[in-house]
């Protein structure tokens, strides 16, 4: 394959040497889309400690790492497996003070890390009505004024992580990231971050990057290592090649708040490779409907009759 | 044609969807996302609509496993979250906002974070991502509730996670802010605060349901008006719509169901969920 300029590809196993003990860092994907869900696996089976991830619309991702016990800190807009209920590490560890939480409004974080991005110290926005949020978090919302008219506004603190991890359709072995469906916030989170560490469904040639340069969503210049890791993002969607794995999902939303069943489940992600995980969850038929799933559900269409 | 009281709902939701502004898919508000998509089949076809990174996207058969993937398909733009959220929430083109919170009080502060004290929760809940910029900045406010209760309706939030100041319209518009109240609505009714000076006040009964009902189960004052209209109840074609195309899988009951009955419902979903992408690699 040819490749300009530097080769920035590593194998998943190499991940612990990007990703220090205590780092900050940057989780992208939002929703049930896309979060990195190999590389925290990963993340767990090296047990890489005293993370502190920051991300506006955090999942299983999060969760994983606090029952893994891996997890220091979380910023968050939101942690939340949506129809299979609350996150149950997420829940249990803030409930016993076990970690400390900087809970903050979805559009102040996505402000916090464009800040960042910016090298800014803050950017100013709007204030947020009758939300206790900006007083509970004083280190990183304070009330300023609009030095031209004076008007009331909130200013949001640069965050910058130490690392950023994300997930994309395709990458050049440069890091040029390309992406068909959820981007999320990654291009920020991207921007924002020291480091840039990319996951990908497959690695391309620079002729792909070269003839569609407007998929890429994260210019190589910007990116530290590139790993290749389809099914990459499972149980969450990767559209268009895959749909939700609720099974899993469910499945993680029940072992998970079960304290007898967890140390069986996580014990299991540490002792097989990623390889091995993906042939057990997904057999050939699984994958099949996975990826029928994004697919299956139809767009519709107005008629004339239904006014 | 008999309707459940669900469907009322997501048609009152639908009414407040037209084309002059954009609305937003929240993070998951099933009932929300089907009167999104029945309004666009319906009275407002061109309503600009925006499901995740997918921007004016077309309106999709709702699932737990595809809705995203159907998003994407036939969208006009995909867009970063930072730039749809700019460019929308905080840029003056917001339409509706619907949120499903644990706790509402009189004062419209809702809450999506923590039941009990803030530092030593009972029990923490997922938090509101963007919901307190949304309810500050779009044009009308919807919080929705699957009960009517006490426990829900409450006189305070454990924690104001958002809430919309100012409420009045004079005070909106000198501050620069789209002008709208926040309604709230349950299965009894539909509550709707306009002004900073005034609680909630009832601005329909459902059919079937006394004031009494509703100002019982409220855990703050209400304004009660002498003439209460009845809520309009879903038509036939509304109601083919939801059944047989937008939710044939019923996601939007999601929110009426006790916590004890959503793991069987979810699993009946997901079973025919997958049948159907079974069969699609057989075909």
């Amino acid at each position: 394959m040819s490749s300009k300029g530097p080769n920035k590809l590593v194998p998943l196993d190499q991940l612990a040497e990007l990703v220090p003990d205590g780092s900050l860092i940057g989780l992208g994907g939002a929703w049930l889309s896309n979060h990195p869900m190999a590389a925290v696996r990963q993340l767990v089976r090296d047990g890489v400690k005293d993370l502190h991830p920051a991300e506006t619309m955090g999942s299983m991702d999060i969760d994983l790492l606090v029952g893994a016990g891996l997890v220091r800190g979380v910023t968050f807009g939101m942690v939340s497996l949506e129809a299979f209920g609350l996150a149950p590490h997420f829940r249990r560890a803030v409930q016993e003070g076990e970690i400390k939480i900087t809970e903050m409004s979805g559009l102040a974080l996505n402000f916090a890390f464009e800040a960042g991005a910016r090298t800014l110290p803050y950017l100013p926005m709007p204030g947020l009505g009758l939300s206790e949020i900006p007083k509970r978090q004083p280190n990183w919302y304070a009330e300023i004024n609009d030095p031209f008219t004076g008007a009331d506004l909130l200013a949001v603190k640069a965050l910058v992580p130490d690392v950023a991890i994300v997930h994309a359709s395709r990458a050049s072995a440069r890091g040029d990231c390309q992406y068909d469906g959820p981007m999320a916030i990654d291009p920020e989170v991207a921007r924002s971050s020291r480091k840039v560490v990319v996951t990908c469904e497959e690695i391309v040639s620079d002729d792909v990057i070269e003839g569609s340069p407007h998929m890429t969503k994260i210019p190589g210049f910007l990116v530290h290592a590139v790993i290749e890791a389809p099914f990459g993002a499972h149980p969450f969607t990767h559209v268009p090649r895959y749909g939700l794995d609720a099974w899993e999902l469910r499945d993680y939303a029940a072992v998970a708040a079960d304290p007898v069943a967890w140390p069986e489940y996580l014990q299991q992600i540490v002792d097989e490779t990623e390889e091995e995980y993906r042939d057990r969850v997904l057999p050939r038929e699984r994958r099949r409907v996975i990826e029928n799933l994004a697919r299956a559900s139809r767009t519709l269409k107005a008629e004339e009759g239904n006014k | 044609m008999k309707y459940r009281i669900d469907e009322l709902m997501i048609c009152r939701i639908a009414r407040e969807v037209d084309e002059s502004g954009v609305t937003v898919l929240g993070s998951f508000t099933p009932m929300a996302y089907a009167s999104y998509m029945l309004a666009k089949l319906t009275h407002a076809p061109d309503a600009p609509l925006i499901g995740y990174n997918a921007i004016d996207m077309p309106p999709v058969e709702l699932s737990l496993t595809g809705s995203e993937a159907a998003a994407y398909r036939g969208a006009r733009a995909h867009w970063s979250f930072i730039d749809s959220t700019s460019t929308v929430h905080l840029g003056a083109r917001g339409l509706v906002e619907c949120v499903s919170p644990a706790q509402m009080d009189g004062t419209g502060a809702f809450n999506t974070s923590v039941i009990g004290p803030y530092e030593h929760p009972k029990v923490r809940l997922p938090g509101g991502t963007g919901s307190p910029e949304v309810v500050q900045n779009y044009e009308k406010v919807i919080a929705y509730f699957g009960t009517h209760t006490k426990r829900g309706l409450v006189e305070k939030v454990d924690f104001a996670t958002g809430g919309r100041y100012p409420v009045s319209a004079e005070a909106r518009q000198k501050r620069g802010l789209l002008v709208g109240p926040v309604w709230i609505i349950t299965p009894l009714t539909v509550l709707i605060k306009d002004s900073d000076e005034e609680g909630f006040r009832i601005e329909s009964l459902h059919p079937g349901v006394s004031v009494e009902e509703v100002v019982e189960n409220t855990g703050f004052p209400l304004v009660v008006p002498e003439q209460i209209p009845e809520t309009s109840v879903p038509t036939e074609i509304q109601l083919q719509l939801l059944r047989e195309q937008i939710d044939p899988f019923g996601t939007s009951r999601f929110d009426f169901l006790a916590a004890r009955e959503r793991t069987k419902y979810i699993d009946d979903i997901l079973e025919r969920e997958w049948s159907r992408a079974e069969a699609m690699s057989d075909a």
